[in-house]
């Protein structure tokens, strides 16, 4: 946007011939490339991808020191567990603040700070937890039981808490010993340990707290392999190797640099010029590339959450609020959203768009979830005619019109465009509207919308991807969504602690939700996190988290 | 000329008080609540009240900014509602690097533009020439983000030139900082160029074409001494006006340019601050461009008015 | 961003009705500007006739085939992630470029104008409206766009407003400067004399007296606009899609950038035959129009 000045007084230089050549070749160009002639390439076969889950270490010599160099899409917010709510808060946490319980490879649940799996009492109101006694904070503090129950207390009381529903009904936590933790409940609440393998369960160091109290979040003390720096606003936050760490043999780097990067294909450079070792969210677009360069490797796993298209059915008075009466005929007829969701052509979508590297998604419940069930990932035929003829048969307009609101990133943008043209034959004739983020979140939350296109993170207890989306009332229930059979069958799982009950009952509310068409299912990204070969130990797992602790450079 | 600067200031001060009344009231206006933008996706209803009242948003207006007004002056200019970060450190930590980035830029183009300008005027007609009025078209006609991203592709990842992306402060190490600068101030620097290269080739035309000029060349008088002692003086002066007037458009390109080269800048905090709504970071950073954007204009106009006598006379 | 095009009118620029042969002699003497009349010509008419020269609509989706390479069959600069036509896309992109030009230019000249007019004339109505005008100009360009667009989401419309409010002040700026030097000319004065309304002087001889620097500002605001359209687009601002622009071509071009680096180039050389054009007339019409350069050059 610069643009030429001249000044008072001053004659405007003129340009000789060369402009005149310029102009002929631009235009030479262009026509080369117009004579040439090629047949049409068609689309390579659909291949699977497994998942990668890390790069070990392995047989290579893990040299000890040195910076690792993250490329981060997305700045996190204040470093302080208890009020984080943005995901990238996780990634830079994962290294420093060691939680009560972490996830496998597997998506299971495995013991950190906690020495084994909670036990339940029989009436599930009484959850006991044993924690390490080896474990020391980051400011020497001796990690027990105590510290454990002074951060539950923070997450349920502090204002401005993101934890508090994840902990559900407590009525009371109490330190039994140094090494046990009791927590009893008003009634049984099974997401509970999964909750404690997130945010929740990390663990604050109390001398720290009480010494920074609400501005814990700008130099937060924890138990882990490194421990908090510094932190340059916008830019980048730099850990250390902590000494005192109960495992510190097993960790090799001196410092990992977490560098803020938000545009991919920034981010994709970087890694190829040898700036940052491990990128994360790489594009799909530029996997298949990447995975083929010496010197570079792909991790990828899929997510736990999902992208979804949310219709307001109820929204009127904002979110949380009771639902109102839209009174328009998407709102008030399912037909008309499922023949959507049936014109919609998934598989299509994800091959073009994300070269197969994302999957089809029909339901809140990821297939690789331990909960996921036959009936909680059926998915709706495609099938445009039979979409157009339901459009036909509810009587309304064809095409029928939806103003479908999305954010004004690139990749948002191609899904909807893409979107778009696939519901075009199915009778529908979307309009895209983007909107800033900052301003989407506003519309969902205010109901100021008929259908966005947003996502979820997703979260390892199917009760965080589907209780406060799809409840009357729910503290993210965007669309407004009232079913009480959903309602009974939402509150019934989280009650329920035995795996293969709760799976069933979440299945039987997937169908339900399926029929209603609150949230059209869409696709499911995978986690593509890349690194280069010149370090090995890393980990990334259905939580999408990158763990770097064990990360070593490798010796030549 | 006292008379006229005091007018000028009174002015300014004038413009920087109708600003910050604008700038207040125009955020506030924006849809995106910053309390939602700030707890992000998982906000619960309780959560958002707590942030409203931490941040004073739920005062009127009036009293908001008055307070505002009066933190101001006492040089508070309050803390981000995102990260908690004073804004005098957010400040401190940009600021530099974008000053860093446009003076090289600033150096760059002019190197660039005085060099290619001198060379046009002395091969008038031959392929010198051309290649400077090319490149003065180039630079004047194409995006300056799209060269950037052929840049990144072809001499960072490609040729492996540059890094690309990162930054290293040049005043702890100077060598490193400045090699990390050269790709973006290079892109930054290439529209400046075009305009400089333009009127430094236009007023050497001007210059050697006048009387003196000839005078001197009479006199047996060298033509590199004619270049140095009329030729570039006089265009010089052209030169840093054209600086001080683009100095702002410079600061502005910046924004891309720092987006593009990941560069933790003073640009891409503007960005952030506003895709946020990080109030209290739009309000300083606006405020620093207002400010900025006054001073380098007075100066500019003082430095006209000294060339120019007569200038002072016409803008009244 | 800032806009320091102020360029006042060049000394002895001479009003464009009893001037306009010599100009017009002058333009088709300069080979250059002749090219760039030529390059615009076209420009404008690929424009216009977008329509009859794409093969398909510029939105059309081929799920099958994307990424084809330039000079495929059926698609002669290849196709985009989507597998969008990139030639009818390249079409219809000049077409809605322009008009995000023609809509800036538009704005500025209507608000710039009698607000230039106003301040020239008027000495008492210049300190207001210069002063509102410095607030305008220290505001960053950046900060208006993202507010209007947050307001009332991207579209093509108010990025015009957006690139449009920004070149508004030099605008003014320039009228002004025109106002008061023909306010001193003989012919005013004389009008002024005869108990001429300031109206009526206004309208009857400043106004058709300013029209030459007027066209010559929109030359210069034209391909500001089209790469200020394209800088909004990268910065996910622009046009609502899936309507094409060339900066939303770009924009989406630089997500595969790595993977094919044409549907990128395209549109860049497209933006740049744009500004080209009206630099290179923009350039010559001043030329014309300060017979003292040009003799100057000689």
């Amino acid at each position: 946007m610069r643009l030429p000045i001249r000044l008072p007084g001053l004659p405007d230089g003129t340009l000789s011939r060369a402009k005149g050549a310029a102009v002929g070749g631009t235009l030479a160009a262009l026509a080369l490339a117009m004579t040439a002639c090629a047949p049409i390439q068609p689309l390579p076969e659909a291949v699977a991808h497994n998942d990668v889950t890390s790069a070990p270490i392995g047989n290579q010599k893990a040299a000890d020191g040195g910076d690792l160099v993250m490329a981060l899409s997305a700045e996190p917010d204040r470093l302080d567990p208890t009020t984080s709510s943005s995901l990238y808060t996780r990634y830079v946490m994962q290294t420093m603040c060691q939680k009560l319980y972490d996830i496998d490879a597997q998506g299971k649940i495995v013991p950190q700070l906690a020495t084994k799996l909670p036990e339940v009492s029989n009436n599930g109101l009484t959850v006991t937890i044993q924690v390490r006694d080896d474990a020391v904070f980051a400011d020497g503090t001796k990690f027990d039981a105590e510290a454990v129950r002074a951060t539950l207390d923070r997450d349920l009381t502090m204002k401005g808490s993101a934890r508090k529903s994840e902990l559900g009904p407590i009525s009371g936590i109490a330190a039994l010993n140094p090494t046990t933790v009791q927590i009893s409940y008003k009634k049984p609440f099974a997401p509970l340990t999964a909750a404690l393998a997130d945010r929740a369960g990390m663990i604050l160091s109390p001398t720290a707290v009480a010494a920074a109290g609400d501005s814990f979040g700008d130099h937060p003390v924890c138990v882990g392999p490194f421990k908090f720096k510094q932190r340059i606003p916008q830019t980048s936050i730099q850990v250390e190797r902590d000494p005192l760490y109960y495992d510190a043999k097993n960790v090799h780097l001196d410092t990992v640099t977490y560098r803020i990067m938000t545009d991919s294909n920034i981010r994709t450079a970087n890694l190829r010029s040898g700036d940052v070792q491990v990128a994360d969210s790489i594009a799909p677009q530029d996997v298949d590339a990447l995975s083929k360069e010496r010197g570079i490797g792909v991790l990828q796993v899929g997510s736990l959450g999902y992208q979804g298209l949310t219709i307001n059915l109820g929204n009127t008075n904002g979110v949380g609020k009771p639902p109102g009466d839209l009174n328009t005929p998407l709102a008030k007829n399912a037909a008309i959203r499922q023949a959507l969701s049936m014109s919609i052509d998934r598989k299509a979508l994800v091959s073009t768009l994300f070269n197969n590297w994302y999957e089809p998604a029909c339901s809140p419940v990821a297939p690789s979830s331990p909960f996921s069930s036959d009936a909680s990932q059926t998915c709706p035929a495609y099938d445009p005619a039979k979409a157009k003829q339901m459009l036909t048969d509810a009587g309304v307009q064809v095409p029928f019109p939806i103003r479908v609101q999305v954010t004004n990133s690139p990749d948002s943008l191609r899904y909807a465009q893409a979107l778009q043209a696939s519901a075009a034959d199915g009778g529908f004739a979307l309009t895209i509207a983007p909107v800033e983020y900052s301003t989407l979140l506003d519309v969902q939350s205010h109901g100021s919308f008929e259908a966005l296109l947003l996502g979820w993170s997703g979260r390892v207890d199917p009760h965080g991807n589907m209780y406060n989306f799809l409840a009357t009332g729910g503290g993210n229930n965007y669309s407004g969504y009232s079913n009480p059979a959903v309602d009974k069958l939402l509150t019934d799982a989280s009650a329920t602690t035995d795996q293969a009950a709760r799976a069933a009952l979440y299945g039987k509310a997937v169908q339900q939700v399926q029929a209603d068409d609150p949230v059209i299912y869409l696709y499911r990204i995978h986690s593509l996190t890349a690194y280069s070969t010149r370090v090995a130990g890393i980990e990334t797992f259905a939580d999408g988290v990158v763990h770097l602790s064990n990360a070593a450079f490798v010796k030549k | 000329m006292i008379r006229y600067l005091s007018t000028r200031l009174w002015h300014s001060a004038i413009t920087l008080a109708l600003a910050s009344v604008v700038i207040f009231i125009g955020i506030r206006q924006l849809p995106g609540d910053p309390a939602i933008a700030m707890a992000g996706e998982e906000a619960s209803p309780e959560q958002l009240d707590a942030i409203r009242s931490k941040l004073g948003l739920d005062q009127p207006l009036p009293v908001q900014y008055f307070s505002f007004i009066g933190r101001l002056l006492q040089g508070d200019l309050g803390k981000s509602t995102r990260t908690g970060t004073p804004v005098t450190d957010l400040l401190a930590g940009t600021l530099p690097v974008t000053l860093w980035l446009a003076a090289y830029a600033i150096v760059v183009a002019v190197v660039a533009g005085v060099l290619l300008g001198v060379v046009a005027e002395r091969y008038r007609g031959r392929w010198p020439e051309w290649i400077s009025n090319g490149f003065a078209l180039i630079g004047l006609s194409v995006p300056s983000f799209w060269l950037g991203l052929l840049a990144i592709l072809y001499l960072a990842v490609n040729l492996g030139w540059f890094p690309a992306s990162g930054y290293v402060d040049v005043g702890t190490n100077p060598v490193r900082g400045l090699y990390y600068l050269t790709l973006p101030a290079l892109i930054l620097g290439t529209g400046l160029a075009a305009v400089i290269l333009r009127q430094t080739r236009a007023s050497m035309i001007e210059t050697m074409s006048t009387d003196y000029v000839r005078t001197a060349r009479a006199k047996g008088l060298g033509g590199g001494r004619i270049l140095f002692r009329y030729g570039l003086r006089n265009s010089l002066i052209v030169v840093v006006t054209i600086v001080g007037l683009q100095l702002g458009g410079l600061i502005s390109g910046a924004v891309v340019t720092e987006r593009i080269f990941a560069l933790p800048g003073f640009g891409k905090l503007t960005l952030d601050s506003v895709f946020t709504r990080d109030y209290p970071v739009i309000q300083a950073v606006v405020l620093v461009i207002t400010v900025g954007y006054i001073l380098i204009n007075l100066a500019v106009d003082i430095l006209y008015s000294v060339i120019n006598p007569r200038i002072r006379v016409g803008s009244n | 961003m800032a806009v320091t095009d102020i360029r006042p009118a060049a000394p002895g620029a001479t009003s464009l009705g009893s001037d306009r042969g010599r100009i017009w002699k002058s333009l088709r003497r300069n080979p250059l500007g002749l090219a760039g009349g030529i390059l615009l010509a076209l420009v404008v008419l690929v424009a216009l006739l977008a329509p009859l020269l794409a093969p398909y609509d510029p939105a059309q989706v081929h799920f099958a085939t994307p990424f084809q390479k330039p000079g495929t069959v059926g698609f002669l600069l290849g196709t985009d992630d989507l597998g969008r036509d990139i030639f009818s896309r390249l079409v219809f992109g000049i077409r809605s470029s322009l008009e995000v030009g023609v809509l800036a230019v538009l704005l500025s000249v209507l608000i710039g104008t009698p607000l230039g007019l106003l301040a020239g004339y008027w000495k008492w109505l210049d300190a207001i409206i210069s002063r509102l005008n410095d607030v305008t100009l220290a505001f960053p360009f950046l900060i208006i766009a993202v507010g209007l667009v947050a307001i009332s989401g991207p579209s093509l419309g108010n990025a015009a407003v957006a690139i449009g409010i920004a070149h508004i002040p030099a605008m003014i700026r320039i009228i002004r400067g025109e106002t008061l030097r023909i306010k001193e000319s003989d012919f005013v004065i004389g009008a002024r004399t005869m108990d001429a309304s300031g109206g009526r002087i206004i309208f009857q001889h400043i106004l058709p007296n300013t029209a030459s620097s007027l066209i010559v500002q929109a030359t210069v605001i034209m391909p500001a606009a089209v790469i200020g359209e394209a800088v909004l687009s990268f910065l996910g601002l622009g046009i609502q899609p899936p309507a094409p622009s060339l900066g939303i071509m770009l924009s989406d071009a630089q997500q595969y950038l790595f993977r094919s680096p044409t549907a990128a180039i395209v549109p860049g050389l497209g933006i740049a035959a744009i500004c080209l054009a009206f630099n290179l007339f923009g350039d010559a019409l001043r030329d014309a129009m300060d017979p003292a350069a040009t003799s100057r050059k000689k």
